[in-house]
């Protein structure tokens, strides 16, 4: 409870920010560098951040944003929304929320009396801090060096009457991601290259709690993450990621008897973003996010993503 | 492969931290251009902030100089009545500004041109420029591009000539 006040507050106070904007916005930037929303909140890509700090705002400016995307794959649904505020293109601070609805989950019920209710929602507030330390993704042509950020998210899951099934598993339902991201935009030949390195113990990015009840699979782990992405005009990218995951709770399900029915795997897109002013970008991706709760949900969970952001 | 790409990516960052200050990230050797014309001495293009020889073809594909020329008339023209960056250019000499960037983008793209102005620091030294100005400068020069139906991927091989200015150029950071 005092956790979604501080996240009910931090949303309102962004909304009226972006409210009491002067009508100029912030536009110091060039089409697409300041990346998209993730669905975490960061500047980036879809699923993995960037080393480029977000908004439309440049040196000097204040700029925000605001996204609210769309995950739809073969058993699952997954609704983020959040805003961002990014100062002097050195600091980006973001809040954001993500709603899973996990419907394959009430089937747990019959394996142990979990007290699932019908149309069951994971709920995960997620706040991040990403600071640029160095580089210029865009503007250094001449050398190989990028853009280096250092990031945290912090992560809270409310999982509803999926709660017991948290207990059982024995995760976290908080958790902190720690990240370092290097970016740069090979800009001769329109090519972006992202790498970042996580810090993480969350499952399927804290939807499944952090950490795991299993020996010796409680521990954080280094996941790399992926983005390219390719300019064919100014206004139009496409790209792919790809980003490793750890894998805490599989042996927790195997030691229960339940086989391969939590493992999780990597994931996975290939997107084209389009921004048809400075103001507004909309991605839209076919992903594979692998396997989810695979003992209720085996198949692999492709599906599309769309994205709407609006940045000042 | 997972160990692997962390280990690579755990000795890039290391790499990237400790590698270079702001000083030799400047003189890094730049990376191998597949196909390029030597720059020919005494023409100016020290001052014209040259740092690599120019990519094979771009001249062609700008139009040589008198296209160029157009390009750089479009680009003053737009940028001395942009709401932005229109005030900085309130005291300049429009033709001489026009004829001064014309020589100075036909020496950076390996044209048979002389630039005898000023070097990127000292001719903006006395203005007040943000990167958001630098950025807008460069947008005005890719609408300028985009009317003279230069390429897309021929207008990136001249920004990327042009962007690594922006540490001499952005006077308010």
């Amino acid at each position: 409870m005092h956790a979604s006040n501080h996240f009910t507050a931090l949303s309102a106070l962004c909304v009226g920010a972006l409210l009491a904007l002067p009508a100029q916005a912030e536009t110091g930037k060039l089409l697409l560098t300041g990346g998209v929303s993730t669905i975490t909140g960061a500047a980036g890509g879809g699923i993995t951040p960037w080393a480029v700090i977000g908004t439309q705002a440049s040196e000097g400016e204040v700029g925000m944003s605001a996204f609210a995307t769309r995950v739809g794959t073969l058993d699952y649904a997954l609704k983020s929304y959040g805003a961002a505020v990014a100062i002097h293109d050195r600091v980006e601070v973001s809040v954001a929320r993500q709603d899973l609805d996990a419907g394959p989950a009430v089937a747990l019920n019959g394996i142990a009396p979990f007290g699932i209710e019908p149309n069951p929602h994971l709920k995960m507030d997620i706040i991040g801090v990403k600071v640029k330390l160095l580089g210029d993704a865009i503007l250094d042509a001449h050398n190989l060096m990028p853009q280096i950020a250092v990031g945290v998210e912090h992560k809270r899951l409310q999982p509803g009457s999926l709660g017991s099934v948290m207990d059982f598993l024995g995760v976290n339902r908080t958790g902190t991601d720690l990240y370092v991201s290097a970016t740069k935009l090979l800009l001769d030949k329109g090519l972006l290259l992202s790498g970042t390195l996580r810090y993480t113990k969350a499952n399927q990015n804290g939807l499944l709690g952090f950490g795991s009840a299993a020996p010796g699979s409680d521990s954080y782990s280094l996941q790399p993450e992926i983005s390219v992405a390719y300019l064919l005009r100014r206004d139009l990218a496409i790209g792919a990621e790809y980003r490793f995951k750890p894998n805490n709770l599989q042996s927790l399900g195997f030691a229960a008897g339940l086989g391969d029915a939590l493992r999780e795997d990597d994931w996975k897109d290939v997107f084209i973003a389009w921004a048809p002013s400075k103001n507004l970008s909309l991605t839209l991706a076919y992903v594979d996010l692998g396997r989810i709760v695979p003992g209720v949900a085996p198949r692999r969970q492709t599906g599309y993503y769309l994205s709407a952001q609006a940045g000042f | 492969m997972r160990t692997l790409l962390t280990a690579l990516g755990l000795a890039a960052a290391f790499a990237s931290a400790l590698a270079l200050t702001p000083a030799s990230a400047q003189t890094a050797a730049a990376p191998a251009v597949a196909s390029t014309t030597p720059p020919p001495v005494g023409n100016g293009a020290d001052n014209a902030g040259m740092i690599r020889p120019a990519p094979e073809g771009l001249y062609q594909a700008l139009g040589e100089k008198a296209g160029i020329a157009r390009l750089m008339d479009d680009l003053v023209a737009r940028a001395v009545v942009d709401p932005r960056i229109g005030p900085i250019f309130k005291d300049t000499k429009q033709q001489a500004l026009k004829d001064s960037l014309t020589l100075q983008v036909c020496v950076l793209t390996g044209g048979p041109c002389v630039y005898e102005g000023d070097n990127m620091k000292a001719a903006h030294a006395d203005f007040a420029i943000t990167k958001g100005d630098f950025n807008r400068l460069v947008e005005l020069l890719q609408f300028a591009m985009d009317a003279q139906n230069i390429p897309f991927t021929q207008q990136n091989r001249l920004l990327a000539l042009l962007a690594p200015m922006h540490g001499d150029v952005i006077t308010r950071r």
